[in-house]
């Protein structure tokens, strides 16, 4: 039995896999792949890591499927100590030609998503006294760039999610934190030709895009024992942007 | 199935040790209120405790809000409930 169990949602994605890999670097814990549609990475995950991670089919943006998901993980594990609500989902539009379903879709997954996570596993944290809840927020909920509406509103929702939710459960020893990744080099990033990827790196005062490792290791971070009396804190990992 | 005296001192026992109250078991009256003036001083956090705690250890599951209005009311109430839910 592993001594810590990690879930980690959006995790065939690159983000999701370096955060599965930085808990996976600790040996005593065990990490539940959230995925959804695609699974290809995190199976890739599981053959590198026998025994140590497997998939878990969620749709965060369905309580039920949360209910499922959590039932499946005490069902093995009888014990669930983090969570990292990593799903998320951008589709840019200016908002006066923005389709409905695509400020709809947004919200869903990006707040909707973080909102039935966390009342899926407090009741576990809860009972335990014990507990990790990190949010993928973005800079995008700091400095709500034009075309971005949707994704701005949500993640700045998942922000104020996160401050007032570690306000109400921080004395039964569970934290809430968010992290706000800048330009983070995955496939997200992959549709900017080589003269946008230039334009905006010159805007990052470190004049480079973040590496997926780097967001891991804040996530990790605020997951360790050491980050035990950091709650509500929004944790931005931009290269200096803001 | 515990007779109602000692089904009401495991949940007194259960509140002092999950809520951290500051007051024994022995302490507290079975129709004490539990919320508002001259209660024992319970908010909203600590309801969420107990509405976890009740599912743990007895299986009553409450989610309507309104219910747990009613059930959280007092001991009186809470080991109704669990009783109603045993026997069932």
């Amino acid at each position: 039995m592993s001594a810590r169990t990690v879930l980690v949602t959006g995790a065939n994605g690159g983000l999701g896999q370096a955060i599965a890999r930085a808990f996976l670097a600790e040996q005593d814990t065990f990490v539940w792949l959230g995925v959804h549609v695609r699974q290809d990475a995190a199976a890739a995950l599981i053959r590198d890591f026998p025994g140590r991670c497997e998939c878990l089919v969620l749709d965060v943006t369905q309580a039920s499927s949360w209910c499922q998901a959590v039932e499946q993980i005490l069902a093995r594990d009888h014990r669930l100590d983090v969570l990292v609500n990593n799903a998320g989902h951008h589709s840019d539009h200016l908002l006066a030609t923005m389709p409905l379903s695509a400020w709809e879709e947004v919200l869903a997954t990006n707040l909707h998503g973080a909102f039935h996570g966390c009342q899926a596993v407090l009741p576990t944290m809860i009972s335990q006294r014990n507990g990790r809840i990190i949010n993928l927020a973005s800079l995008s909920a700091l400095l709500a760039p034009p075309g971005q509406a949707n994704y701005a509103a949500a993640k700045a929702g998942l922000v104020a999610l996160t401050q007032s939710l570690a306000k109400e459960v921080a004395r039964l020893n569970i934290t809430v934190n968010a992290v706000c990744p800048g330009f983070v080099d995955t496939g997200a990033l992959a549709a900017m030709n080589a003269e946008e990827r230039k334009a905006a790196q010159a805007m990052i005062p470190m004049r480079r895009f973040g590496r997926p490792e780097e967001v891991a290791a804040a996530v990790r971070f605020l997951a360790c024992p050491e980050a035990s009396y950091i709650t509500g804190s929004i944790i931005k990992i931009d290269g200096g942007i803001l | 199935m515990d007779d109602p005296t000692s089904l009401k001192e495991r949940i007194k026992n259960l509140m002092v040790e999950n809520l951290m109250l500051q007051v024994t078991a022995a302490e507290i009256a079975d129709d004490q209120p539990l919320f508002g003036p001259g209660s024992l001083g319970l908010d909203s956090v600590d309801a969420l405790q107990l509405v976890v705690a009740l599912d743990k250890h007895f299986g009553l599951k409450i989610r309507d809000p309104e219910a747990a209005r009613e059930i959280l009311k007092n001991v009186n109430a809470m080991a109704v409930a669990v009783q109603q839910k045993l026997a069932a």
